[in-house]
């Protein structure tokens, strides 16, 4: 096995004590001289004409520099328009609670949000498609003229995935549709001994990142450049955007990704397009930062779902067919990705039957978009679910029938793609051997409160995309690494462990930043746990560039052959002759100095990901259930799993915790609750309930290493499977506890006591 | 957050006065957990605030055995949490003000803006009614008392007229033997608002119960008193059976809605249910008194 210096270490993160005292720079911190603030007057209906915006009275008010509609913006393609993004204010017609409507720039906040109360618009309300159910049926009225285009390019930064989606023909709510079948359903039930069949719903939910969206616009007339500081996941995504959107050339748009406050699949582009509108219709710079509300009521949460699941197994554990619906709510615009929950739903035990149907649907609700690993958890909460009942009712233990159908390299997708080398099993039996799976049954129930013990999977494909990366030599021969990928998982840390493993030199000398779009390589946007896998191997090829750059003149000064050189405590020496050596201050010096003799230093790493290395979680829930108050306590929690290889083993635990906390959530407390009408209702943290350090037990994290084929040093994603089974896992552990099942998610006091009969 | 007038008078005849040349849009400020809250965010827009910060004197705690408690309307939640003899002889106040919302909150947060805010969910307010609190009220018109039972007209109204100040509450020595106790559901253990609450008193006499309270939160639109519930009590040797029965009449005495923080038939449920649970643990603790 191979040993490494600095790779594999756990290191806490470079930004931390930065995060820490609040020394940070973040979107909201930019301060412009003569700067404008935005506030968004907001739709008061789900769906509804517009009939017209009388904007006077907020002009009038001292300290309002502008109020923009629709009227005020540049027009696209209409084709285009049945994009989100496209729509930076609402024309004709709302078609959520929530859509902004008009925006004022005003001295300062208060003003502006002063001024919102001040404009009059009079709507003519439009009847609202909300379940999304109905919404499919044939007589269904619209929720919104049909789509005419997807633009999947925000959602392709998350999975890579190849099915085709089709498109209805003929008006209908549904946005788009995909189909998968395998063998011979009917045959497969009819084998069956135990078959399931129920229907799983899960709330529409918020990825809840601590920092709400913000955004600073800077237009300069007489150059015509644009700047732009914002909270992205892809600041290169977020440039291309506004390029195709405004028709401005890139060398014009300076993007720069701020410190990120948490993303989670939501912080991609959303506010960036307006900002800049904005700012070119005012000549000053605009700063748009969100309230909580304005997050909750119009960012892009992740969808709701209902999966009518039917799954039969046999006697001995064999699993013998699957048939599914899946209907994912998105919202007023397609945003959610119907195929790759199917893939999912069928894609981690090897069924032999399989047909699963997949729907977009489109409803007057706020439009949707990604959240980590996004439609996983809502389908994983049904097949982990039915894995559990099924051997429950034919006596298995829950664990061996799982890992005795689990997939495993070259078993194949529902698309029909085999999968790579994956860990789902290696997770599995390191469940099998914690002692929280084993403690199961041996527990007592005290106090009138019954103990459970459940466990789920969970899988995420991940996504592919090209990322580059430029390592230099420094002047005093420090190492300076860029990347283009903004840092939203302490990935930079992991970059510096790379840098300093491939030079051979103490972390100390390494420094990682990551650069804007005008100076720093291409990456692709930070999400579809691909960060490490993709940049990463691009950070270690320019470091491995980078040092052969070195060894080319440590070998030539040193009249040996570059082949003989090994670096080794900050300098370039020849293998067994430790005297014969040249230190990289020195190298540096030659490579930067006045008069040298030599080019600097600069390695290049640039790849491209052609390989997926799905990443496998397990994960244990032990809950406590108040059977006459319906509530769940969590006890302890275990999680497993496969990160490949851990370049950084206390980041990935830390991905680990924070998306297992997330998946809590969505088992026990986070749910978008809108009213008959369509409006939210629980637009605050108050009513939409993250859990508190209070409500989260210890969670035991455990690393298996199963080898991807392409990540650096073998790493796969780590970031999005850990949120995926959770809402299954505590709905296994509540039935062991009280013999009862909840089939949505989240599992509050007021569901488990309906299950239980006792309301 | 719109633009108002802000005022800080430094006595109680000032701030009266100005509520009384003002009118009714003027609000109080004293923690602001709630107003500053609705104001940024819940489109409440008050033209005026007169803070209460300068103003001496409300922000006392005292005790005496004859008299009773003495609480100021400024004394925040943590003060109250921390106090031993409330948390020894008013245990269900103590656990109500030791509840609401984090530590930052009840730092800040006072028992005066819980009560006159009148949420049905104020965690001190079925405490403050289970020992009988009297709530002490000054407006141009002079000084009077109400008690605190009575001081609410409906969510986020009470009695005091606009030129009204809450100054503090006396709460009467409970009886030898007494033991007290505040529940409320809630979906997360901590930053959260009550679904249902209830606050129970029982004072035995000898080995049966000589006074009871039963105060219910968040299940009508003000708080409640179970009186039905509590005469059931009265006279009575405490046991499961009757405790059972007390808490059907309890249920009974609650008329909640359904919104987003549950539904009638799920808060209903709740009342009985914790209502025993309630009884049990103020037996125990009166027991132990």
């Amino acid at each position: 096995m191979t040993t490494y210096s600095s790779v594999g270490k756990p290191i806490t993160r470079i930004d931390g004590s930065n995060k820490v005292t609040g020394d940070s720079l973040y979107a909201g911190d930019v301060q412009l001289p003569g700067m404008l603030h935005c506030k968004l007057l907001r739709s008061p209906h789900a769906h509804a004409r517009i009939v017209s915006i009388d904007t006077s009275n907020a002009l009038a008010l001292e300290g309002i520099e502008r109020v923009i509609t629709a009227a005020d913006l540049p027009t696209f393609n209409p084709k285009r328009m049945s994009n989100r993004a496209y729509n930076l204010l609402a024309a004709d017609e709302v078609l959520f609670y929530g859509q902004p409507v008009a925006a004022v720039l005003a001295v300062d906040v208060s003003t502006a949000e002063e001024a919102l109360d001040l404009i009059n618009v009079v709507y003519d309300e439009l009847p609202a498609v909300l379940d999304s159910l109905a919404a499919m049926e044939e007589d269904s009225p619209l929720a919104r003229a049909p789509v005419t285009e997807i633009d999947r390019s925000e959602s392709k930064g998350h999975v890579s995935v190849d099915v085709k989606e089709e498109q209805s023909d003929k008006p209908s709510n549904i946005a788009s549709q995909a189909k998968f079948s395998r063998g011979d359903v009917d045959q497969g039930f009819d084998e069956a001994d135990c078959v399931v069949e129920r229907t799983w719903r899960s709330a529409m939910m918020h990825q809840g990142y601590i920092e709400p969206h913000s955004t600073v616009a800077d237009f300069n007339a007489a150059s015509g450049e644009l700047t732009i500081w914002t909270a992205t996941q892809g600041q290169f995504f977020v440039r291309d955007q506004i390029s195709n959107m405004l028709r401005m050339p890139e060398t014009k748009i300076r993007v720069i990704g701020t410190e990120l406050g948490g993303g989670f699949g939501g912080k991609i582009f959303l506010t960036q397009t307006l900002a800049a509108v904005l700012a070119k219709l005012a000549g000053r710079p605009v700063k748009i930062i969100f309230t909580r509300k304005d997050d909750l009521q119009g960012a892009t949460p992740s969808a709701g779902c209902v999966v009518d699941l039917k799954t039969g197994m046999k006697k001995d554990g064999a699993i013998t067919a699957i048939k599914a619906k899946i209907v994912y709510d998105a919202g007023a615009f397609p945003g959610a990705s119907a195929v790759v929950g199917a893939i999912l739903l069928g894609g981690y035990y090897r069924f032999p039957n399989l047909e699963i149907e997949t729907y977009e649907v489109l409803t007057n609700k706020v439009s949707v978009g990604a959240i980590r690993a996004p439609g996983a958890h809502n389908v994983t909460f049904a097949i982990e679910s039915h894995m559990d009942m099924m051997a429950r009712e034919l006596g298995l233990d829950p664990l061996e029938a799982r890992m005795q159908n689990a997939v495993s390299e070259g078993d194949k997708m529902p698309s029909d793609v085999p999968y790579t080398r994956i860990g789902m099993k290696e997770c599995l039996e390191a469940v099998r051997d914690s002692d929280l799976w084993k403690s199961r049954g041996k527990k007592q129930n005290g106090n009138g409160k019954a103990r459970g013990i459940g466990m789920a999977v969970g899988g995420w494909l991940g996504g592919l995309q090209p990322a580059s990366a430029h390592v230099e030599l420094n002047g005093d021969g420090t190492i300076k690494v860029v990347v283009g990928a903004n840092d939203i998982s302490g990935t930079n840390t992991s970059f510096m462990q790379i840098a300093a493993e491939e030079l051979g030199v103490p972390l100390e000398m390494v420094s990682v930043g990551t650069g804007d779009t005008k100076t720093a390589p291409f990456a692709g946007m930070s999400a579809g746990s691909k960060t490490l896998f993709t940049v990463g191997r691009a950070v270690k090829e320019a470091a491995e560039d980078a040092r052969q750059q070195l060894f080319n003149i440590a070998a030539e000064r040193l009249e040996a052959n570059p082949d003989d050189m090994e670096s080794v405590d900050g300098e370039i020496r020849v293998k067994g002759s430790p005297d014969k050596s040249i230190p990289f201050r020195r190298l540096a010096g030659i490579t930067t100095g006045f008069g040298a003799l030599y080019p600097p230093i600069i390695g290049r790493g640039a790849i491209t990901a052609r390989k997926q290395a799905p990443g496998f979680t397990a994960q244990v829930a032990e809950v406590e259930v108040d059977e006459e108050t319906g509530q769940v306590t969590l006890l302890n929690w275990g999680i497993v799993q496969d990160a490949g290889f851990a370049i950084n083993p206390l980041s990935v635990a830390g991905q680990m915790q924070g998306g297992a906390t997330q998946g809590i959530g969505i088992g026990l407390w986070e749910e978008m609750i809108f009213d008959d009408k369509g409006h939210l209702m629980n637009d605050g943290l108050l009513d939409y309930r993250m859990p508190t350090a209070l409500d989260v037990p210890n969670i035991e994290t455990q690393i298996v290493e199963v080898p991807s084929e392409e990540g650096p040093y073998g790493a796969r994603g780590v970031g999005e499977p850990s949120i995926i089974p959770g809402a299954a896992a505590i709905s296994n552990a509540i039935e062991d506890a009280i013999g009862v099942r909840v089939t949505e998610a989240p599992a509050t006091p007021e569901r488990i006591l309906r299950a239980l009969g006792k309301i | 957050m719109h633009r108002f007038e802000y005022h800080a008078p430094t006595s109680l005849d000032e701030a009266v006065a100005l509520l009384k040349e003002h009118g009714d849009g003027t609000k109080l400020l004293a923690g602001g957990t709630d107003l500053l809250v609705h104001m940024k965010e819940g489109g409440l827009h008050p033209p005026r605030v007169v803070s209460l910060h300068a103003v001496a004197g409300l922000d006392g705690i005292s005790f005496d055995k004859s008299e009773g408690l003495s609480i100021g309307s400024a004394v925040s939640m943590g003060d109250i949490e921390a106090n031993d003899t409330i948390r020894q002889r008013y245990t269900a106040l103590a656990e109500g003000a030791g509840i609401v919302g984090s530590v930052q909150t009840r730092s800040m947060a006072t028992i005066g803006g819980n009560i006159a805010n009148a949420a049905p969910s104020a965690d001190t307010a079925p405490p403050l009614a289970v020992f009988d609190a009297i709530a002490q009220i000054i407006g141009s018109g002079g000084a009077r008392e109400v008690p605190v039972i009575d001081l609410f007209e409906g969510p986020g109204s009470t009695v005091l007229a606009g030129d009204e100040v809450l100054t503090g509450f006396t709460l009467p020595t409970p009886p030898a033997n007494t033991g007290s106790v505040y529940q409320r559901h809630t979906p997360r253990k901590i930053m959260d608002i009550a679904a249902v609450s209830v606050g129970v008193r029982l004072s035995l006499d000898g080995g049966n119960i000589g006074e009871a309270r039963i105060c219910l939160g968040a299940v009508a639109a003000t708080i409640i008193r179970a009186t039905e519930a509590e005469d059931a009590l009265a006279g009575q040797t405490p046991s499961t059976e009757l405790f059972a029965k007390v808490a059907e009449l309890a249920r009974a005495a609650s008329s909640p809605i359904s919104d987003v923080r549950g539904s009638a038939e799920f808060r209903h449920h709740l009342v009985g249910v914790m209502t025993k649970r309630c009884l049990d643990v103020a037996l125990e603790r009166a027991q132990e008194n």
